[in-house]
């Protein structure tokens, strides 16, 4: 069968927008989703493992790890809001069949996601009211949110690889269907692709933990002891080193060993070449970054030079993925060919509410930071 | 027709939508309830020194965000991830037309949870002026964010001039636009009374600062109360033809309103009663009752919205099984199978010889075996009609409602749906196909039940 054959026709609405602006705001809300994200797909685990092995730092810095959480995973399914809007207004001609041939694993993303939440917050609860070791039940909590979200995060690697293979679209759905109505139990596992890109983000998200590690050590940490920081950031470099390994070796599997022809061909080539090689060394820039503060010690200015870092590797991979994500689309469908119907005032109105959004934070912000240096005990 | 129909046995997967959007409603409305309650009772408390109603107001947050920023934020999500799965044509559209009503309304969203969290975290460490302006800021995103998000479900209800003029605000300020922004506003504000009480029930020990809680949230109830009313009256003056005579013809609705009436008078009465008149009244067992009702009310408010929108799932645009309104003459024409790309492909695959010349051609439908036009017939039944209806078994199951059904009458009612049951789409196939959708009707209906007599036997 001919998987273009089960891609459906266009919209008659177009594009409300044109496409280079719907996928700025799917880059850059995906760059941002990250960020939390990451910390909750890796920080946790890494938290758990911490808490069961570490010593008396360590388990301090499990304990710094996890008390933000909750708002980290609020802050993480906001930010991921954007770039999944802006997939479906985009994407819509792969992302609906993609997600429907996988849908029982999809929707069963929100109940994980609801019961990993809760148990995040049960963890934490445990941290307020029985101090540094929380009994032996919440630590089982704790186990299991953090395999949850890797799981989420499997579920989500499936969707977003399916919706690019187009090409094996035929076997699920007639392997997994009653009648030509697919079952939504199918999973992209047999896509080369899948097993490499999940780990590449599970080991792109210890480097942004062991950079959020350093930030809180210099920014937030304040009233820990110096032992304490030393110990963080030795944490930070062998968790940063393990993430850096981890994608070197999975990035290359990923790349040379699953990326199609085509795909190779114009990630390779011109400006393109560069881009590939700004995103596959990225991750070294914070890696380095750490391992100077390890030697010589950390300040404010070096952890946000490190975290300024990290968020541009984050980037890099955003807009890499973006493009990777386009060419492999390209055999079946362009996704820049929609006709476009402006939504002039809908769209200058949310730039107006979007910038004073940001007034808004900004403010609220600051006048957290008097309120803090006001009454720094509180 | 774009996109593939996702078979949930017994259920059906819209079903999923409707359990999803009902664990949400429930607590979406104290999201926007609640905050105000929050920003007005701290204002209050503060004004009045009030440390022990301060104390609480603290506890009520931490439960308010327990309840509104995890539970309600995930399960609205959950919406959208399951309408997508679930109804994406329609899902497409609304994205196309209002992606950025989406994009705006998660400006406030942002600014919702940045400011709970602040509100809740920093008590004590912010200055009382500013605490209220974090809590007032709170308050105002998420009402922001139920006008937004109404403008786009009331669309669904009533598309207004959108038809025509087919532009976002033509879309956005539908007649449905103002009485639900009213009724949800009111519905916030009584909800989150009813939610006040009960944590108040069990966690205000104090029976005089339980008084003032129940005294002072009585007002934004009974204000919530008339809301409700002067909303639901606009709802229902600009509800269309087809939705006010589904409210009157369909039984289960009728007793729903009925249900809803007798619920909501209760909650009034109780409300009056209760907390304005007697506070004293507010035991756990008053506010669990209370309660109760009040999600009764909701629940059952909200299935009535939902089920009065058929056949249609955007009124006028995008029909319950996913077609196009105005694309049903050129599906009778071509065929529905040939229309829907993933029911064309299914086909091509496993009979290429009904096609000619690279189109399925109807009378060669019939020239097929009978198993395997009964076989095409459940294709065309999952996807034409189990949007509202499982098979042999479950939800409106089509095997029990054709109980003794003889062929003719089977038959007249798939070419005519919509005049059999005005609230059904139009069959959308050729005469063909619905001859393939009867035979496999015939062979998945039940036998009428036995030992019902009429007098013949005798």
């Amino acid at each position: 069968m001919d998987p273009t054959t089960l891609i459906g026709p266009s919209s008659p609405l177009g594009y409300p927008a044109p496409y280079g602006f719907l996928v700025f705001f799917k880059v850059l809300g995906f760059t941002l989703h990250m960020i939390p994200m990451h910390l909750w797909y890796t920080g946790i685990l890494l938290a758990m493992l911490l808490q069961w092995r570490g010593g008396e730092e360590t388990r301090r810095l499990s304990r710094r790890l996890m008390q933000p959480m909750p708002i980290l995973i609020a802050l993480g399914i906001n930010f991921g809001i954007v770039p999944l809007l802006f997939t479906q207004v985009a994407y819509y001609k792969v992302f609906y069949p993609a997600t429907i041939l996988m849908a029982w694993p999809w929707v069963s993303i929100i109940l994980l996601l609801t019961l990993a939440y809760y148990g995040v917050y049960i963890y934490v609860a445990g941290l307020r009211s029985e101090g540094a070791t929380p009994a032996r039940w919440r630590q089982a909590i704790g186990w299991v949110t953090a395999a949850f979200f890797l799981l989420i995060g499997f579920f989500f690697s499936n969707a977003f690889s399916l919706m690019t293979n187009v090409r094996a679209w035929p076997d699920l759905w007639l392997r997994e269907s009653v009648a030509g109505a697919p079952l939504g139990t199918a999973l992209n596992t047999d896509d080369p692709t899948l097993w490499p890109r999940w780990l590449m983000m599970f080991a792109l998200a210890l480097t942004t933990t062991a950079v959020f590690i350093i930030v809180d050590a210099e920014w937030l940490a304040s009233r820990e002891s110096a032992e304490y920081r030393a110990t963080a950031r030795r944490v930070a470099l062998t968790v940063s080193t393990l993430g850096v390994i981890g994608f070197a070796l999975t990035g290359s599997w990923y790349v040379f060993g699953t990326w199609p022809e085509e795909v190779r061909a114009e990630m390779m080539r011109g400006p393109m070449r560069v881009l590939t090689g700004l995103t596959a060394l990225g991750p070294g820039l914070p890696w380095l970054l750490i391992l100077w503060q390890w030697r010589r010690g950390g300040t404010r200015a070096r952890a946000a030079a490190t975290a300024l870092a990290q968020v541009l590797v984050l980037a890099l991979n955003a807009i890499s993925r973006q493009i990777v994500q386009n060419v492999e689309l390209r055999r079946f469908l362009d996704v820049t060919a929609e006709p476009v119907h402006m939504q002039w005032s809908p769209l200058i109105l949310f730039l107006l509410l979007f910038v004073a959004g940001l007034g808004v934070v900004a403010w609220l912000l600051g006048r957290l930071r008097t309120t803090q240096s006001v009454n720094p005990s509180g | 027709m774009h996109y593939p129909w996702w078979y949930v046995p017994f259920l059906t997967s819209p079903m999923l939508i409707a359990i999803i959007a009902v664990l949400h409603v429930l607590v979406a409305h104290y999201a926007v309830g609640g905050g105000l309650f929050l920003a007005v009772e701290t204002q209050y408390a503060y004004r009045q020194n009030h440390r022990e109603y301060l104390a609480y107001l603290k506890e009520h947050a931490w439960f308010f965000i327990l309840i509104t920023v995890v539970y309600g934020a995930i399960t609205g999500v959950g919406i959208w991830w399951t309408i997508g799965v679930a109804s994406p044509l329609a899902t497409q559209t609304l994205i196309h037309i209002f992606v950025f009503g989406w994009a705006m309304e998660y400006v406030f969203f942002v600014l919702e949870i940045v400011s709970a969290f602040i509100f809740y975290y920093f008590w004590g460490r912010l200055d009382p002026k500013t605490h209220v302006r974090v809590g007032w800021m709170y308050a105002g995103s998420a009402w922001m964010s139920l006008v937004i998000i109404t403008g786009i479900t009331a669309f669904m209800l009533h598309s207004g001039r959108w038809p025509d003029e087919r532009t976002f605000w033509a879309g956005f300020l539908n007649p449905q636009f103002v009485p639900q922004v009213l009724a949800r506003t009111g519905g916030a504000f009584l909800l989150a009374s009813l939610y006040v009480y009960l944590h108040a029930a069990f966690k205000a020990k104090d029976p005089a600062l339980r008084d003032l809680i129940a005294a002072r949230s009585a007002r934004p109830a009974l204000l919530g109360s008339l809301l409700i009313v002067l909303g639901g009256i606009g709802w229902f003056l600009t509800l269309p033809e087809s939705a006010k005579a589904a409210l009157v013809a369909a039984s289960t609705l009728n007793i729903l309103v009925v249900l809803l009436f007798a619920v909501t008078i209760a909650v009034f009465f109780m409300l009056y009663l209760g907390p304005y008149r007697n506070p004293g009244w507010l035991s756990p067992g008053f506010a669990l009752l209370f309660f109760t009702f009040g999600l009764v009310a909701i629940t059952t408010g909200e299935y009535i919205r939902e089920a009065v929108r058929k056949p249609y799932i955007i009124y006028n645009v995008v029909l319950g099984n996913q077609i196009y309104a105005e694309k049903v003459p050129e599906l009778r024409r071509i065929g529905y199978l040939e229309g829907g790309t993933w029911t064309k492909a299914w086909v091509s695959h496993h009979y290429p010889q009904v096609l000619n010349d690279g189109r399925i051609d109807p009378p060669r439908l019939l020239m097929l075996p009978e198993e395997d036009q009964v076989k095409l017939g459940e294709v065309l039944f999952l996807h034409h009609c189990n949007d509202c209806h499982a098979g042999r078994r479950g939800f409106s199951a089509v095997g029990q409602l054709l109980r003794g059904w003889t062929p003719d009458m089977v038959r007249t009612v798939v070419k005519h749906p919509e005049k059999a049951h005005f609230f059904m789409p139009p069959w959308a196939g050729t005469p063909e196909e619905a001859e393939l959708l009867t035979k496999y009707l015939l062979r998945i209906a039940h036998p009428r039940p036995g030992g019902m007599r009429f007098g013949e036997e005798r």
